[in-house]
């Protein structure tokens, strides 16, 4: 058995704070890594995330000019590590706690209220958008497990998730462009450097929502982050992302949290790769007609065999199971 | 090949992956609050995004079989537990704990797995605890002869 200091160091951290399970899932997937994070309000209120973001870019004096040379790294692969949102809008510890009130608008709060009804009432919220494929789009992007890489170049950063996959690029430098006339997951983000910090914005997104148990987000939805790399004792290295999300449908006011994404070291030690995957071709999940997700199953009408063959199987080589090549029943839909 | 398993790792990924039992999709459709053991052979191991899925025939009393799906956790998270896509080979003889679909389906939510080794392992998505308590408490109740956590519970 191989002890590396940081690892060592990792599980002593935890066992020394005495994580239990309820204050791991105070801080959402993944927290527990490094001390509790901490919310970090704008330095006054702004009407919008434009006047928020030129603001800091103000304070920044335009920004920090990074070359290749000199722009923050933060390859590898990332897992979440906690955030805050939650406490934003949940008043007591966990699945205990009562929706907030006054935080999000009347009819987005009768909402949240009936999803957490289900959560808390059923153990369940009855079914997730992610279900039939939409991808997680913003807010849920920073809270979703998989896989991330942050990978910086001196004019844009592309911070991927594998769920999906899921690509945000920011623009550094640039203004706001919207030239499909319409909204998009992960909209359009600018953004600049301060220093080593990547400060964003982002606007024209989807509707969307946190998590199936969270509030749901409109289509005015926008957001101005402040991503930066932190380092603990014990090697511990979580990049740290203050958000404050405008949205004049959903919230009352503008919420303040912030989200952590941890080192993968325990994947690329066994040299784990993010592959391309869409969830459509090996998702079973659907939307049955008591409202609850359910499952195709081999054989049935509908199911989705992620490794069966193409569409040319009288072909040799034209199975997705190539290794073990095995087989399950089709489904006894009629093309 | 690259050693998998390192103790702090193990631990921190056991809590994390508490709080990691995220799905792209509700739990809705399991029933959680039961708990069924069965030995089976390994149909197909699809260790895919965005979840893994465990097909296992399995002889039914009359001697025929019946071909069961349980979904598991997402590669990402099997990987931090020592789970990759040669866990399960075809043909290889499992015995696993699932949490089943309610509405009485050849499937569920896969637990705990036992390995030809003895080995146990947790390939559990938020579907149905797969932790090293309940395998523990599974292993006793095996020794005297329960395959449902309903029947263990009930004669205590």
């Amino acid at each position: 058995m191989r002890f590396t200091k940081s690892s060592l160091c990792a599980g002593v951290f935890l066992l020394a704070a005495g994580i239990a399970p309820s204050a791991v899932l105070a801080q959402g997937f993944g927290s527990g890594y490094g001390p509790p994070l901490k919310v970090v309000p704008p330095p006054k209120e702004f009407a919008t995330s434009e006047e928020h973001y030129a603001y800091l870019l103000e304070q920044a004096k335009g920004g920090t000019k990074h070359t290749l040379q000199s722009v923050p790294r933060w390859d590898g692969l990332w897992n979440t590590a906690g955030n805050t949102h939650m406490e934003a809008f949940i008043e007591g510890q966990g699945f205990a706690g009562k929706v907030r009130e006054g935080v999000l608008t009347p009819e987005y709060e009768v909402a949240f209220k009936e999803r957490w009804r289900q959560q808390v009432e059923d153990g369940q919220v009855h079914y997730d958008r992610l279900g039939h494929c939409e991808p997680p789009g913003m807010p849920r992007f920073l809270l979703e497990p998989y896989t991330h890489e942050f990978i910086n170049l001196p004019l844009e950063s592309y911070l991927i998730n594998d769920f999906g996959p899921s690509i945000r690029r920011v623009l550094i430098g640039k203004q706001h462009s919207n030239l499909y006339g319409t909204h998009s997951w992960y909209g359009d983000t600018i953004g600049f450097w301060d220093g080593d910090k990547l400060v964003s914005n982002t606007k024209y997104l989807y509707p969307a929502d946190f998590t199936r148990w969270s509030p749901m987000t409109s289509n005015q939805f926008e957001t101005v982050e402040t991503w930066e790399l932190k380092k603990y004792p014990g090697g511990i290295e979580r990049i740290e992302v203050q958000a404050t999300f405008y949205d004049k449908f959903a919230f009352v006011k503008p919420v303040n949290t912030v989200y952590a994404f941890r080192r993968g070291t325990d994947l690329e030690k066994v040299d784990y790769r993010v592959n391309h995957w869409e969830c459509d071709q090996t998702s079973n999940s659907f939307l049955d007609d008591k409202g609850v997700t359910n499952f195709h199953l081999p054989g049935e009408e509908g199911f989705n065999d992620g490794r069966g063959t193409t569409m040319f199987p009288e072909l040799p080589g034209q199975t997705r199971d190539p290794i073990y090549n095995t087989t399950l029943p089709t489904s006894t839909s009629k093309e | 090949m690259k050693k998998l398993f390192n103790l702090p790792v193990a631990l921190a990924a056991a809590l994390l992956t508490m709080a990691v039992a995220e799905a792209h999709h509700s739990f809705a459709m399991f029933d959680r609050d039961t708990q069924i053991v069965k030995t089976g052979t390994v149909q197909r191991w699809a260790f895919n995004n965005p979840h893994s899925w465990l097909y296992m025939n399995v002889k039914n009393e009359d001697g025929t079989e019946t071909l069961w799906s349980f979904e598991g956790s997402a590669p990402t998270g099997l990987i931090q537990r020592g789970i990759t896509g040669d866990t399960f080979k075809p043909g290889a003889t499992v015995t696993f704990m699932y949490c089943p679909l309610k509405d009485g389906r050849p499937g569920g939510a896969i637990g705990w797995a036992k390995l030809g080794d003895g080995k146990y392992i947790n390939p559990a998505d938020g579907g149905c605890n797969g932790g090293e308590e309940n395998q523990k408490k599974w292993a006793d109740w095996l020794a005297k002869g329960y395959t449902s956590s309903k029947d263990a519970e009930n004669t205590q």
